[in-house]
């Protein structure tokens, strides 16, 4: 028997040989520790942005995260991009009465919970609001570790970088502190991101603005980047915010008389008040600090179009737009609008009972004549009504471009929405929701003159204030900047007449009217201006928290408007509460140290 | 097993001497007959003087000084015991019986150069001859049977009348019956003359080879819990899918499918291993894969799914979401051609499956809605004034009657194909009512055939074996323009090259085209038909597509429409997958094997975006996209294997070396702006220019380097025992080398003494095992850096104003400190076979811990929005019992019975989540505003979470007394209830009795894991007709039924709408009703967040498939050289008994933290088939 074996294993120890060598290779070659290692793939290490270029990378990012979105139609954390738009029209505008939340029932439902001021911690909006601002916040205290660890910054560069990046963070802060009101603060030295919410970041956010107001040029090589002015701007509006008028006031007279943008133009009011809300207009003399908005320039969506307003167009059988009749103004917004037909200037106390001529009920095939009595012509850009052109789209039909009329109104908005002439330029159709090119201005310079005419007010200055609050109206007043009938109604893009669509009307306040009138109504004015200015721009809400008069002034709303639409009818906003926004529950949930979260509920959500 | 000994230099003496001893042996081994003569023909004397010398040696100087060999049993011959040899001149003889002096030995001189040494038998007892007959349990005569005498060389065979007869010394000692493929039997001979014995078959079962991880062992030997798949029974159930025909057919295995063509079913198990991906491993032919989606079902000869520690281990870190082996079929025996096929129609679910209201019970219920909404001034586009609702001709323009001059067909204008937007801003819609109503369902679910080719060419001889199959499948979607197309070809072969030496492949080639639909989602096509309102038609008068877009038609899209865009789409995948190996037989019971294996893969689409026109959310984008993707992985496996028997002790010792990696690659783009949309036209080099869009992405690469072994030891069959270990290093970690043991052990009561005579009781085997597994699926191999990135939608930015510039953000948190999860893993088993085979039993009781469980928590908010990095922060527990019972009765010659039935149960329980949190969401995104499932510790995975409906406010006074108390509550007068409280809506229970509801009034709503799954198969076969039936049923889950959402309620959008919603919803006439109150808003208190309404019971049993076959008799066939014709029909999805109110409670397509939730499945639909087998 050994003898077989033996014969046998010529051929044997042949075969061995080999498998046993291919055997040893291979366990040589995969014992290599490379084996198993896999380099980052498609993606880059944080030390290899710590260059200069790499650096402008991470700004640019933190820029980019003023947009809210991460994918189309997506927000930062992956829901829904309009939960985190950067024009807050769902918790300024929706919330403050501008506007309904429209579309439907059941469709965006935490919205209509909001708008009747009964939200819930767990309603998921709020969660995407938190975590896009921030992502904001933690691309700008990246670009600052990256920019402090750089070689071969002079000092004036370096404070550029780190005086955009704070004045971004102080504007993803100012967020989050006028929605939530209490929030923890993390910057760049932060370690542990569970940070408490129980000490006022007000501090923190002044802190940000005034490095960048002392330390940002007055212009940059970029339209969109903040520049010193914008920073000194935002300062004001935080000092405003806080009721610290002298510190507001030091810092806009400043702004108000040497400001400039970015991009070297004087700060000063554009003569035609459309031109804040036309794509080919952006980045003019009253854009302080603006969101930069693109068409087109993204195959993937809308990305960089106001994602966050894809819903919110005119929508129906036959509008020209694919979504969604969300924001619509309210009849009591419109009705802010008349003016007194003797003086030019609005009811200040009994607008609803002057109010505008609508088409509620009316179906689009039976006829219908707008409104003849006086009107602030700013209406008619800011909201689309019945009979009246809607930019160069043809005249509002109405119900036909509404999707659910008995449920939110009559109204479509209008400042975002690009012209039918521009439809594939500023338009962009790349997604199932429309993009438009159409910046929006965070703070425009009108914005800054009534914030300022409000420090003046407060301080005693009712003068200065009156001739504030009537540079904003003496721009309204422009002829040339009211929208005019089409010369041709078939054919909305053939150019218009001048011929004024509607009855316009809009005068300043005659020469010391404040002060003949006191420092209340006067206040009362401003307030008011601000919502004629300012509507639909995502501010009102705030405004009237910052007031200390949302319980009277929403509730006057609601109890007006919840009688003519089904949407909001029992609303009821409940001072000591609603006020702030609840901190999202996910998020309470989710920082937890020790059993115990580190984040406090705000109160009346508990 | 009889061990001689021979004289080493044997081989180099003479053939002739060779010969000798061979007929020796047979001489010694048949006859058993040895006396010892002491006869003197020695020719020759010897000199010894040995003072102290062992038997061994004395045998080795005697064979060196003599020319005799010397032959014994080295177990009667005490060889090292020390003697005394002295003589002087003496016969061989002489020197013999001093040798053997202390030993009760006697021997024989042969052949004149041959001693056999023998036991010495007391000459004077006489022989006896003990004849008698063997039969099987039929009585029928069994040839061949070895008889021998227990304790000696005695021995005879059976002849073919089963008789023997046998000479004994003596009238005492046991008989040992023995023959292939039946229990021995010892008898006792007493004195007998006759023993007639009746042999019982051996339980084939038992002797199963099954195929183990890196090993084969008989199932009888088996420790760990191991099922053995009938895949005869798999085989039934007609699907392209191993996965859907394993449904039921494995206890411990749950499988959820749906009816789309080409869909892998969900596959768990032993339940919920982790938060991610939780599918097995399997490994095919000894080459490990997670997709099995290309492998021909008619190719598989054997399926074994490992589940504890104390199988799988072997497997280390993949082992812990189980692991399913599968060998493919082998040539055996002379040339062999098969041919299997089936032709098939599947039948979809007929009737009104989603209860619509007809066009009229629609406006009806629209006016009803405004009636409880407090309208009063019913005027209505569509519908026209009140105070009825009447349905009108035309649908566009809106609410047109016949004659009406703006239904003039001059008017209409539509270019369906069209490019600009004021081409499409010019549009004039005519479309007309469809007032009997569209029953959407059927638009798009129509009858579809199946058809199944399967052909393959085999054999083998001592040179080796080989297979050959072809497969062609395929099964067209009940669903329009769904299908999968699969060309397959295998080559099995192997080589026998030497005695010792063998080499082979198993490899197969796929084609797939599977286009698919996303099932289960709010938005996917089959949601869009079950919103879309039955009074819109499919196209309008020009036979374009009609939709949504008049008003008050809803926003759904016409579901034909999408359907049919995608006709021209294409979806095709490659795959060869397979491996080469060489075995060598070293030495004597090693052997060496090496084996490369793995798959290329690579797919390639392309698919158009039409414009759309037709509904109410329409998009003019027109768009082309391709692209391709390309992947590897290979494994390579070296093992040595070590198997050896010693006496009582089997020992079988396995280790090996073992690389793995794959990789991948795709790359792909877009373009828009198409002049023409016919598909000979577009392609990425035909669109717009400036649309262009592309990409490529590398993926990341994922090795493992792993050592591995095994030891299986038996001892005497009855205790057995075995060890394995892993040692794995991942590409996925920085601390790469996780370690993997486990071992079981198995004691075969059966075997023992004192269970002997116990004769209904074939096999008793207790069996237990404990050990880790691991799992290392999610995280991938970049999961240990944090990340930068760069996107358009992500990170870019038009700083400038006008040009887009690229800026970077954090993408990835990297968590360099990840390390593998762990599966411990503990099992307890009994297999007891019953009446010889005809019963047979299987139970484990198991318990997973999984720790370390990798999870990518959400990150707190403050940290951003980068991707969250896998930690090993959670961890999880499942328990259940696992069971099988298989019966096979043969009535008659003619008249068999088989039945199966298999039990699966899992316990999943969250022990975990996170170190700060102890719950996450998932499923938000539809349109209840809240999210559906909570994931929260000591809970199960999945569990559904919302607030719980307990009534109706059936009155003002109630809503009047709940307002007080929580007013008193709260000591707030304004404090409500519940928010948007009102008659007819329902009434949530106040969970933490604080008075209001609040979202601490969230509670959880039902469980999606079934309580048990069970699968039952029965087989009849009769002379030459066989039946079967194979049931399957889940008990216990509960299913958000989301359908209700969209239909029950009038408010959720304006889809079509249910009966229920029109005929059992609240009214202060009808207060015991399904549905609340239906209103024109939605509310909390209604349809805006997660509540019970949409929980219902998900139990169902259903008839997978019923066969009946018939097996033309192989005598007819012979003639014509037909081995085996077999003709059958069958019937799938026959019947499905259930409470649940939707189209099929299977819902498939989810993630595992979020299932269970129907948004409109793909239901599976009613198939009969006929087929045939034949064997040539």
């Amino acid at each position: 028997m050994m003898s077989i074996l033996n014969i046998s294993n010529m051929k044997t120890s042949r075969y061995m040989i080999m498998l046993m060598t291919i055997g040893l290779v291979t366990l040589n070659y995969s014992c290599k520790k490379d084996y198993l290692v896999t380099p980052q793939v498609g993606t880059i290490s944080p030390t290899l942005l710590q260059t200069k270029p790499g650096v402008d990378g991470l700004l640019v990012g933190a820029y980019s995260a003023l947009r809210g979105v991460q994918a189309d139609g997506t927000a930062f954390g992956g829901l829904d991009s309009w939960q985190s738009s950067p024009d807050n029209w769902v918790y300024g505008g929706v919330a403050g009465g501008d506007a309904h939340k429209g579309s439907n029932a059941g469709d965006q439902d935490p919205i209509a919970s909001i708008a009747v001021f009964s939200p819930l911690a767990s309603d998921p909006y709020f969660n995407t609001k938190w975590i896009a601002d921030y992502e904001g916040i933690t691309r700008c205290n990246n670009t600052i570790r990256a920019a402090t660890k750089t070689p071969g910054y002079s000092a004036t560069d370096l404070a550029n970088i780190l005086g955009q990046a704070r004045f971004l963070r102080g504007h993803y802060y100012f967020d989050l502190k006028k929605m939530f009101n209490n929030v923890p603060w993390i910057d760049e030295t932060t370690v542990d991101v569970l940070q408490p919410n129980t000490t006022d970041i007000w501090p923190k956010i002044e802190a940000d603005f005034l490095y960048a107001y002392n330390n940002l040029p007055a212009t940059q090589s970029d339209a969109g980047r903040a520049n010193k002015w914008a920073a000194g701007a935002y300062l004001g509006k935080t000092y405003l915010y806080e009721k610290k008028y002298a510190e507001a006031k030091a810092v806009f007279d400043p702004v108000i008389t040497q400001g400039q943008t970015s991009n070297g133009l004087a700060y000063a009011l554009v003569a035609k008040f459309h031109d804040n809300f036309n794509a080919d207009t952006k980045n003019n003399s009253e854009s302080v600090f603006a969101i930069q908005a693109l068409a087109n320039v993204d195959p993937g969506g809308i990305t960089q179009a106001n994602d966050g307003d894809r819903l919110n167009y005119p929508y129906g059988a036959s509008s020209p737009f694919d979504c969604c009749s969300f924001y619509q103004p309210t009849i009591d917004l419109v009705n802010h609008y008349r003016t007194d037909p003797a003086t030019g200037l609005p009811y200040l106390d009994n607008f609803d009972s002057h109010a505008i001529k609508t088409d509620m009920g009316l179906l689009s095939s039976v006829s219908f004549t707008p409104d003849a009595g006086t009107i602030d012509p700013r209406l008619d850009w800011t909201v689309g009504r019945r009979g009246i052109p809607y930019l160069d789209w043809g005249l509002h039909p109405g119900n036909d471009w509404i999707r659910d009329q008995g449920f939110s109104g009559p109204y479509s908005p209008i400042k975002h929405v690009y012209t039918q002439a521009e439809q594939n330029t500023n338009g962009d159709q790349h997604s199932w929701g429309p993009g438009s090119a159409v910046n929006y201005c965070v703070i425009r310079f009108a914005d800054v003159l009534l914030m300022a005419a409000e420090t003046e007010a407060q301080l005693g200055n009712l003068q200065t204030a009156e001739n504030y609050v009537n540079m904003v109206r003496n721009r309204a007043a422009n002829p040339n900047g009211f929208v005019f009938q089409y010369l041709d109604n078939t054919n909305p893009t053939g150019g218009v007449s001048t011929t004024p669509a509607a009855n316009y009307l809009v005068n300043p306040y005659p020469t010391g009217t404040f002060v003949g009138q006191g420092s209340a109504y006067a206040l009362k004015a401003i307030y008011y201006e601000r919502q004629l200015e300012l509507a639909m721009e995502g501010h009102r809400f705030f405004d009237v928290v910052r007031w200390g008069i949302a319980g009277p002034a929403l509730n006057a709303f609601l109890q007006y408007e919840g009688n003519i639409t089904s949407d909001i009818t029992g609303g009821h906003f409940t001072t000591g509460r609603n006020e702030y926004y609840p901190i999202p529950q996910a998020q309470i949930d989710l920082e937890v140290k020790s059993g115990k979260s580190v984040l406090k509920q705000n109160p009346g959500y508990n | 097993m009889i061990i001689f000994y021979r004289r080493p230099s044997i081989a180099v003496e003479s053939w002739q001497k060779l010969l000798r001893i061979m007929k020796l042996v047979i001489l010694l081994l048949f006859t058993g007959i040895m006396q010892i003569h002491a006869a003197a023909y020695s020719q020759s004397t010897y000199n010894f003087n040995e003072q102290s010398i062992s038997v061994k040696q004395m045998f080795k100087k005697i064979e060196k000084a003599s020319k005799y060999t010397l032959f014994y049993r080295l177990d009667q011959v005490k060889l090292d015991e020390k003697i005394q040899v002295t003589v002087k001149d003496a016969s061989i003889e002489e020197v013999m019986k001093q040798v053997l002096q202390n030993q009760v030995l006697g021997f024989q001189v042969m052949d004149g150069n041959i001693i056999v040494i023998k036991p010495l038998v007391e000459k004077n007892v006489a022989d006896q001859t003990v004849t008698g007959v063997v039969t099987d349990a039929s009585n029928l005569p069994l040839p061949g049977v070895t008889v021998k005498l227990k304790g000696s060389t005695i021995a005879v065979s059976t002849d073919l009348q089963g008789k023997y007869s046998i000479s004994i010394p003596g009238a005492s000692g046991i008989l040992i019956f023995t023959f292939l493929g039946y229990t021995t039997q010892e008898i006792p001979v007493s004195g007998k003359t006759v023993i007639n014995v009746k042999l019982v078959e051996e339980s084939r079962s038992l002797n199963e080879v099954v195929v183990v991880g890196y090993a084969t062992q008989k199932k009888k030997d088996l420790t760990g819990a191991v099922t053995v798949v009938n895949v005869a029974d798999m085989n039934k159930t007609p699907s392209g899918s191993i996965n859907e025909q394993l449904q039921g057919q494995a206890a411990g295995v749950t499988i959820t499918g749906s009816g789309q063509p080409g869909q892998e079913p969900d596959i768990r198990i032993r339940g919920i291993n982790t938060f991610g991906d939780n599918t097995p491993l399997y490994v095919i032919d000894g080459v490990p894969t997670t997709d099995v989606s290309t492998i021909n079902p008619n190719d598989v000869e054997n399926l074994q799914v490992l589940k504890d520690a104390g199988a799988a281990s072997i497997y280390g870190s993949r082992a812990s979401n189980g692991v399913i082996i599968i060998t493919t079929k082998k040539g055996t025996g002379k040339v062999k051609i098969q041919y299997d096929a089936y032709y098939g129609t599947q039948v979809p679910k007929g009737g009104n499956v989603w209860n619509t209201l007809n066009p009229q019970q629609t406006a009806d219920l629209k006016l009803e809605a405004e009636k409880n909404s407090g309208v009063t001034d019913f005027s209505d586009q569509q519908y026209g004034n009140g105070p009825t609702y009447v349905l009108p001709d035309y649908i566009e323009p809106a609410g047109a009657h016949n004659g009406d001059p703006s239904v003039n067909p001059s008017l209409y204008y539509i270019n369906p194909n069209y490019t600009d937007p004021n081409d499409y801003n010019n549009f004039y819609r005519i479309v007309k009512a469809n007032k009997t109503g569209t029953d959407w369902f059927h638009e798009i679910f129509k009858t579809a055939p199946i058809i199944n080719n399967n052909i393959s060419l085999s054999g083998g001889s001592d040179q080796g074996s080989y297979l050959f199959s072809a497969n062609y499948y395929d099964q067209q979607g009940t669903l329009i323009d769904t299908y999968e197309k699969r060309y397959n070809i295998r080559s099995n072969s192997q080589y026998n090259v030497s005695k010792n030496f063998r080499v082979g492949e198993n490899l197969s080639y796929t084609v797939t085209e599977n286009p698919q639909v996303a099932i289960n989602g709010p938005d996917a096509v089959i949601a869009h038909a079950l919103r879309e309102q039955p009074i819109i038609p499919v196209y309008d008068i020009m036979g374009n597509y009609a939709g949504g877009d008049g008003p008050g038609l809803g926003d759904a899209a016409n579901p034909v429409a999408i359907q049919q865009r995608t006709k021209n789409d294409r979806y095709v995948g490659y795959r060869l997958f397979g491996n080469a190996f060489a075995e060598l037989d070293i030495v004597k019971h090693f052997t060496l094997r090496t084996s490369f294996g793995g798959e290329l893969g690579s797919s390639t689409y392309h698919s158009f975006q039409y414009p759309t026109y037709e509904n109410a959310e329409n998009s003019s984008v027109n768009q082309y996209n391709a692209g391709s993707t390309s992947n590897y992985d290979y494994t390579w496996t070296n093992t040595l294997t070590y198997h050896q028997t010693f006496g009582k002790h089997d020992v079988k010792v396995v280790v090996g070396t073992e690389a793995n990696q794959n990789g991948g690659s795709d790359i792909g783009g877009s373009r828009q702006g198409y002049y023409s949309f016919d598909p000979n036209y577009v392609s990425l080099s035909t669109g717009y220019s400036g649309s262009a869009s592309n990409y490529s992405d590398t993926y990341i690469k994922k090795s493992l380097f792993s050592y591995l072994g095994r030891v299986d030891y038996s001892y005497n069959d009855k205790y057995l025992i075995s060890g394995l270990i892993r040692r794995d290093g991942s590409s996925v970690f920085v601390s790469q080398y996780g370690v993997f043991p486990a071992i079981s052990a198995g004691w075969r009561i059966s075997q023992e003494n004192f269970m002997k005579n116990v004769s209904w009781l074939t096999d008793l085997k207790l069996r237990g095992g404990y050990g880790v597994m691991g799992n290392q699926t999610n995280p991938n191999s970049t999961n240990q850096y944090t990340q930068f990135s760069s996107s358009v939608g992500q990170s870019y930015y038009g700083i400038g104003g006008s040009n887009l510039v690229p800026g970077y953000y954090e993408n990835f948190q990297g968590n360099p400190a990840a390390r593998w999860e762990k599966d411990i893993n503990s099992n307890i088993g009994i297999d007891a076979t019953l009446f010889h085979d005809m019963l047979s039993v299987t139970i484990d009781y198991y318990r997973k811990d999984i720790r370390d469980l990798l999870f990518n928590p959400q990150l707190p908010g403050t940290n951003g929005n980068p991707g969250s990095p896998y930690v090993n922060i959670a961890a999880m527990n499942n328990r259940g019992i696992d069971a099988s019972v298989t019966g096979n009765f043969k009535v008659n010659t003619d008249l068999k019975l088989n039945a199966t039935l298999s039990l699966t149960t899992y316990n999943n329980k969250i022990i975990k989540v996170a170190t700060d949190a102890n719950y996450f969401d998932t499923d938000f995104g539809r349109r209840v505003g809240t999210n559906l499932v909570r994931n929260e510790v000591g809970n199960p995975v999945g569990e559904f979470f919302g607030y719980k409906v307990v009534g109706f406010w059936n009155s003002q006074a109630e809503i009047d007394a709940a307002n007080a108390k929580a007013q008193k509550a709260t000591g707030d007068p304004n404090a409500v209830y519940e928010q948007d409280i009102g008659l007819g809506r329902f009434k949530y229970a106040d969970v933490n009795g604080d008075g209001q509801i609040t979202d601490a009034d969230r509670t959880f709503l039902g469980n999606p894991n079934p309580k048990f799954s069970t699968g039952f198969n029965l087989g009849v076969s009769y002379k030459h007709f066989d039946f079967s039936v194979f049931l399957y049923g889940v008990f216990g889950n509960k299913i958000w039924n989301n359908v209700k959402y969209w239909r029950d309620f009038y408010s959720s959008y304006q889809t079509a709408k249910s009966y229920t919603a029109l005929n059992n919803s609240w009214t202060p006439q009808h207060m015991n009703a399904a549905a609340p109150i239906q209103e024109l808003n939605s509310y909390f208190s209604t349809n805006a967040v997660a509540n019970s309404y949409f929980v219902e019971d998900g139990s169902y049993l259903r008839a997978k498939n019923m066969v009946l076959g018939y097996t033309v008799s192989p005598d007819a066939l012979k003639k014509i050289g037909v081995q085996k014709l077999k003709i059958y029909v069958s019937a799938a999805n026959l019947f499905t008994i259930t409470g649940y109110s939707g189209i099929d409670p299977e819902l498939p397509g989810n993630s595992t933290t979020d299932f269970g939730v129907d948004e409109g499945t793909y239901p599976s639909s009613r198939t009969f088939l006929i087929g045939v087998n034949l064997s040539l």
